[in-house]
């Protein structure tokens, strides 16, 4: 990871070669938390769904229905809204679950490793960050959260429980397991949004604040996700015992919930 | 199995975009809602039938024979007043955006309840007509519209009064105010009480029923969750290493 990010691409290229390596472009937001708010933003965002009033003038003709209502930008696609959907869906319940493995984790591993209690508390609150951030967003873009999500709670919590009683290097193994497969989910929804920017910025549309905030908001927490599989492997993750296995083990489950989260 | 599992979960809630909102209610195209907007003010005499779609036909200026663009004949008329029903809603600004006596701004229970009751007075007019609009939204090739149509319309209601819970609770709410609206509005239809207050009065009871489910719901994860603490707590102090 360390030498991707000395990179000798030009800025201006960031756009083509952002999905190639995680963090090209030295960002100096990392400690804004733009998004973060837990606060009802959604409830203060009036509904701008057009719609019909019962007792309105019949109108002469399909057209002035259909004209007096114009969208300013053009609508997204059906299998954009798709894609947006499911993304959501899925980043809010992997954070859920990120969140729950390291509260499950952190007691015992700092118990037996003191030491480790800050970095522990670094990547639980980026977490927490993290989860509060897609809350906000699939609440404000009316996504249905994942059914599974009392099954999620119980399996992050015992993931995260179990591999800390097998020791700090299971506990790493399990972040770096974790962290990979998340990191590289994430790494395809950006280079799918920056596809799907590039093809509206063609056509002469307007990307809106919305989406640019959308790709700048995961782009982000991809690069933090990288960060903690950088501190699980410099906390010799792959010291555990069997590392191989277990942590193939680990990203076959998360795999699983992925498919599963971004269908139910 | 297959396709109605589908089409509930991928028809509903999509991602709402602000900056490129799907097209208006494109459920009907153009002809289609000019003609269902003039039989509107037929129901209330000649109910969902397909005298209406005709009378609304002629208003509109089309000709007798375009009717047939509809294929399920009086049940999109149904879906229609669903449809701008539940649309409408969102323009109830003095329950979204009004301050009771005490200048404080409605909870989001009263919100909810008071959207509640603002949807079943959409009904008002037509409820002589609505019993058998509920028998044919029963029919089989119409009853997944009409449930999607009851969760749409619950989602709605929970969106507009600024809910933002997005766990398992998401699923919860919107199942019991499906069955509360469902069941007051079956009610609405043999009520003949002044101003509908029999309606009301049961429509309170419905919510009150509920709310103290989810009060018992509650402390019952709240008991599971501190026993299991209080479980990994004794075996901690029996030197357990957890
Ligand atoms: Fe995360
Ligand atoms: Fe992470």
């Amino acid at each position: 990871m360390a030498t991707f990010r000395k990179s000798p691409f030009p800025a201006s290229q960031w756009l083509i070669r952002d999905f190639l390596a995680p963090s090209l472009i030295p960002r100096t937001s990392r400690t804004i938390r733009c998004l973060s708010t837990t606060s009802n933003s959604a409830a203060a965002v009036s509904p701008t769904e057009p719609s019909y009033e019962p007792q309105r003038r019949i109108p002469s003709s399909g057209e002035e229905a259909a004209t007096s209502s114009a969208p300013l930008k053009k609508s997204l696609t059906q299998a954009q809204r798709d894609f947006l959907t499911s993304a959501l869906r899925v980043n809010q319940a992997g954070e859920l679950a990120a969140t729950l493995i390291y509260k499950a984790q952190t007691p015992v591993v700092v118990a037996a490793h003191p030491h480790l209690r800050p970095l522990m508390k670094h990547m639980y609150d980026q977490e927490v960050s993290h989860f509060s951030t897609f809350n906000a967003l699939v609440a404000k873009h009316r996504v249905r959260p994942t059914a599974m999500y009392p099954v999620w709670t119980v399996m992050a919590t015992a993931l995260g429980w179990g591999t800390a009683l097998m020791g700090r290097e299971a506990a790493m193994a399990c972040t770096e397991a974790v962290e990979t497969e998340i990191g590289s989910h994430y790494n395809e929804q950006v280079r799918y949004l920056l596809e799907m920017v590039e093809n509206m910025e063609r056509e002469g549309q307007d990307i809106g604040d919305e989406l640019k905030t959308l790709v700048e908001t995961i782009r982000r927490t991809r690069d933090e996700e990288l960060e903690h599989l950088d501190h699980a492997v410099e906390n010799d993750a792959k010291d555990a015992v069997p590392h191989t296995a277990l942590v193939e083990f680990i990203r076959a489950g998360c795999r699983g919930a992925i498919w599963v989260s971004e269908r139910v | 199995m297959q396709p109605l599992r589908r089409r509930l979960i991928s028809s509903s809630r999509l991602y709402h975009s602000y900056d490129h909102p799907a097209p208006p209610a494109a459920t009907f195209n153009q002809v289609e809602t000019a003609i269902l907007d003039a039989s509107l003010p037929h129901i209330p005499t000649y109910g969902f039938t397909q005298t209406t779609l005709l009378r609304g036909a002629r208003d509109a200026g089309y000709l007798d024979a375009s009717t047939n663009i509809f294929p399920r004949g009086p049940f999109t008329l149904i879906h229609y007043h669903l449809v701008i029903q539940r649309l409408s809603l969102a323009k109830q600004s003095h329950i979204l955006q009004r301050s009771n006596s005490n200048e404080q701004p409605l909870s989001i229970a009263s919100k909810v309840k008071a959207l509640t009751w603002a949807r079943l007075m959409g009904n008002k007019d037509i409820v002589h007509r609505w019993q058998e609009a509920l028998a044919l939204m029963a029919q089989p090739t119409n009853v997944t519209t009409s449930v999607v149509e009851l969760s749409s319309l619950a989602d709605e209601i929970w969106f507009l009064s600024g809910d933002t819970s997005v766990d398992s609770s998401w699923y919860t709410k919107r199942a019991s105010l499906s069955t509360i609206y469902a069941s007051t509005e079956v009610f609405m239809t043999t009520d003949k009480s002044h101003g509908f207050e029999e309606t009301r009065n049961f429509m309170d009871r419905r919510f009150s029923d509920a709310q103290n489910l989810g009060v018992a719901l509650g402390s019952l994860n709240q008991w599971v969750g501190f026993t299991a603490h209080a479980g990994l707590n004794i075996l901690r102090s029996k030197g357990i290493r957890l």
